[in-house]
C-alpha cells in the first residue's frame, strides 16, 4: 500500500452501505429470539409461594403482607436485572419471559406489577398463613394433606405435640 | 411535554457508579447501527449546555455531591433520565453501604435542597439495549406511545372455601 | 505423597523460614507464616522465585478463630501455581508488617485492608482510600459486625476539597468529563508541554460488592453480582467466581459447560478489544475508524445476545455449569457471523495502520519498560506489550483452554503501538479460538448434577480477562461466601500509568491513559488511590476517552 492507502476506507464504507436501523419508525431492531426482556405473571397459575422472591438476586420481586388478609407479590421492573432466575424456579410455570424492552416511562409507578393473593385462615386460631392458592396447590399435588392443611403451621405443630403427649403420657421438661 | 424539548435534546452523561454496561450502550447508540443523532441527540461537554442528564448507576456516596453539582448546573427546564436498573431502582446494590439506591432517593435529597427537576424519565434494563434508549428518545419527543403501565392482578382461587 | 521438584523447592524455602506450615491442594500452595517472617518470605517469593503478586486479602476471621487474617496471594505463572501466604493478626491490635517496599504491587491492597477492615500496616504511610470522606471513622464495612446495609447519614460537602498547592501546573481530568465515561479523576502535573507527574484518584464507583456477596446474596446469586462488577468483562468475573467456588468445593463441571464458558469468554474478549480499538481511534482523532469498528462490533454483540440472551453476556453462568446451551443452528450462525467480522476487520485494520498520523502518534509514546512492568506486576495486554510473556489462559489453563491451541502475542517495545498490536492480534486469535471450540464442542450436560459446598474451604481462581488477569479468592461459608475478594486487572495496571505518562507530551496523555484499557468499575468495587493533596475539577482540552 502506498501513501494513500487510507483512502481505502471509502471502499469499505461503500461496501458496508446503510446499516442504520429504522427503529422506532419501523420495527427494524437487532432483538434476537434469545433476548431476555420483561417477565409476566399469570395470575391464574401463581400460588404466591415466594420461590421467585428467594431466587431474585436484586430483590426486584418482593412478598408484602398487607395485614388485611392479602399478600402481594410485587414486581418492580425498575430493579429487575432480567436474569430470568424466577422462571427457572417457579414451580407452577406462572412466570413467562417476553422480548419486551420498550419500558421507558415518565412515571415510576408504571413499573410495578402486583399479584394480589388472599391469605388462608387457620380453622383453629383464625390466624393468617400462606395463601389460599398455595393451599389448593398442595392439596392437588398431595391429597392426603387435606386433613390438616386448613390449620396454620403453629397450630399444626401444637397438635403434633399434643398427640405425642398423649402417646407418651406427658412431655419431658 | 415542554415545547422546548421537542427539538434537539442535548445530553450530558453522568455515570454515578454504574458497571459500564449502560455507558457502553449509550456510546453504542451514537454509532452507525442506531445513530441517535438522527433525533438531534448529542452528547455535550458540560452540564451547562445540556437539556437532559443521562444518569447511569446507583449513585454512590462518593459521586453524590458531584451529581448534585451537575444537576444544579443544568439550565431549566431540565430533564433527568435515569437509565438502567441501578439508576431507576438501585439495581442489585439497592441497599448496600456505599450507594444511596437510585434516582428516587436522589430526588428526595434534591427536594430537601430545593433543586427542581422538571421531568424525570425512567428507562429500565440491565443493561439497557440501544433500542430501548432510542425508544426513550422517541417517548420524550412524542414520536412513540408509552406502552408500559402498572398492573394489579388478582390471583384466581379455584375453590370457594 | 508424590510431589514434584518445584513443590519440593517451595517446601524447602518455607521450611528454611521456620515456624510455618506448608500444604498443597491442586494448583494452590497454602503457607502460614508468623507476621515477623512475612517480609522475608515475600522477598524470596517475589524476587528470587520470580512470582508475581496477585493481591492481598484481609479477612475478619474472629468468628472462626478469634483473629484477623491477611492472605497474600502470589502467582508462579511459569509453573502454574497460586501461592497463598497467610498471617494471623492479633484482633485487639491488628498490626502486620507492610511489604510494599519489597513488592510495590501490594500497595493498594494493603490500603484497602486498612480502610475496610482496620488492619494496620507497619512501615508505611497509611491513608484513607476507598471510602468517601464523609464515612465515619472507626466503622469498617468488611468487619462481620457491620451490617451490609449500614448507611451513614449522608452529608454533602459542596465544592471541592483543595489542599496545599503544587509548584507545577496541574491539568485535572475528570471526574465528570464528556469523554470520560466513568467518574474517575486524574491529575497531570506539567512543565510546559511535558507531564512530570501524575496522580490518580478514584473510588467513585465503590458499591460495596464484596460485602454484599458475603451477606445478602446466596452462592448462586453472587454470580449475577459478579457479572455486574464490570459491564464489559462481566462474564470473566462471573466465571472466575464460579471457578473459585468450584475449586473450593471440588465440584465437577461438565465438559460442555466448560466449552460454552470459554466460547462466551472469547466472544467477550473480541467485543471488548474492538471497543478499545474503536475508542483508541477516537482518541487519536480518527473518528471514521471508530465508527467502522463499532459497526463491525455490532455483529459480535448480536452473537453475544444469541449465545447468552443479553447483549452484555449477562446471566448464563452459575456455579456448576451454564444455563443456556448452544445448538447446531446457533453454532452455524456464530461461525458465519465471525467469518464476516474477521474479513471486515482485516480490511479495516490494514487501512487503519496505513493512516500515517495514527502510526506516528502510537509509536514511541507511553513507554513502559520491562523492568518497571515486572516490578508492578502489570497484567494483560499491558504486560504483553512490554515483553512480559504471561497469559493465564496458557499458564494456568481453566475452562476449556487446555483443549485448544492459540498464540500469545508478545511485543517488547512497551509503547502504545505495541499494546495496540497485541490487542489486534488477540482479536484474530480469539476468533480462531471460538471456531476451534465450536468445532470440538462435546456432547453432554451443561450443569453439574449435585452442588454441595462445604464450609471453610478456600479457593483461588484466575481468569484472563480482556484487560489482564482477574483473581477471585473465596472462603466458603454457610449458604454464601464467608469472604469473597475480587482483584480486577486494572488494579495492577493503573500504577504503571505513572511510569508511562512521565516525560511524555501532554497531548499523548489521553491515549496513554486509554492504552491500558482502564476499567474503573472493576477496580473501584473496592479500591482507590488518593494522594490527599488537591482536588479540583476542570475539563481538559485533550478529550480523554476512558471507559470500562
Amino acid at each position: 500500500m502506498g501513501k494513500l492507502g487510507f483512502i481505502k476506507i471509502l471502499v469499505i464504507a461503500g461496501e458496508a452501505g446503510r446499516v442504520t436501523r429504522r427503529y422506532p419508525f419501523k420495527p427494524e431492531t437487532l432483538v434476537s429470539e434469545d433476548f431476555r426482556g420483561r417477565i409476566e405473571f399469570d395470575e391464574t397459575k401463581c400460588i404466591g409461594c415466594g420461590a421467585c422472591v428467594n431466587a431474585c438476586p436484586p430483590n426486584a420481586l418482593e412478598l408484602v403482607d398487607k395485614g388485611d388478609g392479602t399478600l402481594l407479590l410485587k414486581y418492580f421492573i425498575g430493579r429487575c436485572i432480567f436474569c430470568w432466575r424466577c422462571i427457572d424456579v417457579c414451580p407452577t410455570g406462572a412466570i413467562t419471559g417476553t422480548r419486551d424492552f420498550e419500558l421507558a416511562t415518565n412515571d415510576v409507578s408504571d413499573l410495578y406489577e402486583v399479584v394480589v393473593h388472599e391469605r388462608a385462615e387457620c380453622s383453629e386460631c383464625g390466624g393468617k398463613y400462606s395463601t389460599i392458592r398455595q393451599k389448593e396447590y398442595v392439596v392437588e399435588a398431595v391429597p392426603i394433606t387435606e386433613s390438616y392443611i386448613d390449620k396454620c403451621p403453629d397450630c399444626r405443630k401444637n397438635k403434633l405435640l399434643r398427640a405425642l403427649e398423649r402417646r407418651r403420657g406427658g412431655v419431658y421438661e | 411535554m415542554s415545547k422546548f424539548l421537542k427539538k434537539s435534546i442535548w445530553v450530558f452523561h453522568l455515570n454515578t457508579g454504574s458497571c459500564n454496561a449502560c455507558d457502553i450502550e449509550i456510546l453504542d447508540v451514537l454509532t452507525p447501527y442506531f445513530d441517535a443523532e438522527r433525533f438531534g441527540v448529542k452528547l455535550v461537554a458540560s452540564p451547562r449546555h445540556a437539556d437532559a442528564l443521562l444518569m447511569t448507576g446507583p449513585v454512590t456516596l462518593e459521586a453524590l455531591p458531584k451529581v448534585i453539582n451537575a444537576i444544579e448546573a443544568t439550565p431549566r427546564p431540565r430533564i433527568l433520565i435515569a437509565m438502567g436498573s441501578c439508576s431507576v431502582g438501585g439495581g442489585i446494590w439497592h441497599d448496600t453501604y456505599s450507594t444511596i439506591g437510585g434516582v428516587r432517593e436522589l430526588l428526595k435529597i434534591l427536594k430537601e435542597r430545593e433543586i427542581e427537576v422538571d421531568h424525570v424519565y425512567y428507562i429500565p434494563g440491565c443493561p439497557i439495549r440501544p433500542e430501548a434508549i432510542i425508544y426513550a428518545i422517541g417517548l420524550i419527543k412524542g414520536l412513540v406511545e408509552k406502552k408500559i403501565s402498572s398492573k394489579v392482578k388478582k390471583a384466581v382461587r379455584r375453590t370457594s372455601g | 505423597m508424590d510431589i514434584s521438584p518445584i513443590l519440593k523447592n517451595y517446601k524447602k524455602i518455607v521450611e528454611s523460614i521456620g515456624k510455618s506450615s506448608f500444604t498443597h491442594v491442586g494448583d494452590t500452595i497454602y503457607i502460614i507464616v508468623e507476621p515477623n517472617k512475612l517480609r522475608e518470605l515475600a522477598e524470596i517469593l517475589y524476587w528470587k522465585m520470580n512470582c508475581y503478586h496477585r493481591t492481598c486479602v484481609g479477612v475478619d476471621e474472629r468468628p472462626l478463630n478469634g483473629h484477623f487474617a491477611l492472605y497474600h496471594i502470589f502467582g508462579d505463572d511459569t509453573n502454574g501455581l497460586h501461592i497463598v501466604v497467610k498471617v494471623y493478626i492479633d484482633p485487639e491490635d491488628p498490626v502486620v508488617p507492610s511489604i510494599t517496599d519489597i513488592v510495590p504491587a501490594a500497595d493498594w491492597c494493603e490500603l484497602e485492608a486498612y480502610d475496610l477492615l482496620g488492619i494496620k500496616f507497619s512501615g508505611r504511610k497509611l491513608y484513607r482510600l476507598v471510602l468517601p470522606p464523609t464515612w465515619p471513622h472507626g466503622v469498617y464495612p468488611l468487619r462481620k459486625e457491620t451490617p451490609y446495609n449500614y448507611r451513614p447519614s449522608v452529608k454533602i460537602i459542596s465544592g471541592e476539597e483543595i489542599g496545599e498547592s503544587h509548584d507545577k501546573a496541574v491539568v485535572p481530568v475528570g471526574p465528570y468529563h464528556p469523554a470520560l465515561h466513568e467518574p474517575e479523576y486524574f491529575e497531570l502535573y506539567v512543565e510546559g508541554e511535558r507531564v512530570v507527574d501524575v496522580k490518580y484518584r478514584g473510588f467513585h464507583v465503590h458499591r460495596g460488592i464484596e460485602k454484599l456477596g458475603e451477606s445478602r446474596t446466596t452462592y448462586q446469586q453472587v454470580n449475577f453480582l459478579a457479572e455486574r462488577i464490570c459491564g464489559i468483562c462481566g462474564f470473566e468475573h462471573s466465571v472466575c467466581y464460579a471457578l473459585a467456588v468450584e475449586k473450593a468445593a471440588k465440584i465437577d463441571v461438565p465438559e460442555r459447560a466448560q466449552y460454552i464458558r470459554s466460547i462466551v469468554l472469547e466472544i467477550e474478549r473480541i467485543h471488548s478489544h474492538l471497543l478499545w480499538i474503536g475508542v483508541a481511534a477516537h482518541v487519536l482523532g480518527y473518528d471514521t475508524g471508530f465508527m467502522h469498528i463499532w459497526r463491525i462490533r455490532e455483529l459480535v454483540m448480536y452473537i453475544a445476545e444469541k449465545l447468552t440472551g443479553s447483549r452484555k453476556t449477562y446471566g448464563i453462568n452459575l456455579i456448576g455449569g451454564v444455563r443456556k446451551d448452544i445448538n447446531e443452528e446457533k453454532k452455524k450462525e456464530v461461525i458465519e457471523k465471525l467469518e464476516i467480522v474477521e474479513k471486515d476487520l482485516k480490511k479495516l485494520i490494514d487501512t487503519m495502520v496505513s493512516v500515517p498520523e495514527l502510526k506516528k502518534r502510537l509509536t514511541g509514546t507511553g513507554i513502559l519498560p520491562k523492568s518497571e512492568a515486572r516490578k508492578l506486576s502489570v497484567v494483560g495486554p499491558t504486560a504483553r506489550g512490554s515483553g512480559l510473556d504471561r497469559d493465564i489462559r496458557r499458564d494456568l489453563p481453566y475452562a476449556a483452554y487446555s483443549e485448544i491451541s492459540f498464540k500469545v502475542p508478545v511485543y517488547s517495545e512497551g509503547d502504545n503501538l505495541a499494546r495496540f498490536l497485541v490487542r489486534v492480534e488477540e482479536v484474530f486469535e480469539s476468533i480462531s479460538i471460538v471456531k476451534q471450540l465450536l468445532d470440538q464442542l462435546p456432547r453432554g450436560d451443561i450443569m453439574a448434577e449435585s452442588i454441595e459446598i462445604p464450609e471453610r474451604k478456600m479457593g483461588v481462581a484466575a481468569v484472563e480477562a480482556p484487560r489482564g488477569e482477574d483473581v477471585h479468592f473465596i472462603i466458603t461459608g454457610r449458604g454464601k461466601p464467608y469472604r469473597w475478594k475480587v482483584r480486577a486487572p486494572t488494579y495492577n495496571n493503573i500504577p504503571a500509568l505513572k511510569v508511562m505518562l512521565r516525560d511524555q507530551a501532554l497531548a499523548d496523555a489521553p491515549l496513554t491513559i486509554a492504552s491500558i484499557d482502564p476499567c474503573f468499575s472493576c477496580t473501584d468495587r473496592i479500591v482507590v488511590i488518593k494522594d490527599g493533596r488537591r482536588y479540583k475539577l476542570i475539563p481538559n482540552k485533550g478529550g480523554v476517552v476512558l471507559y470500562g
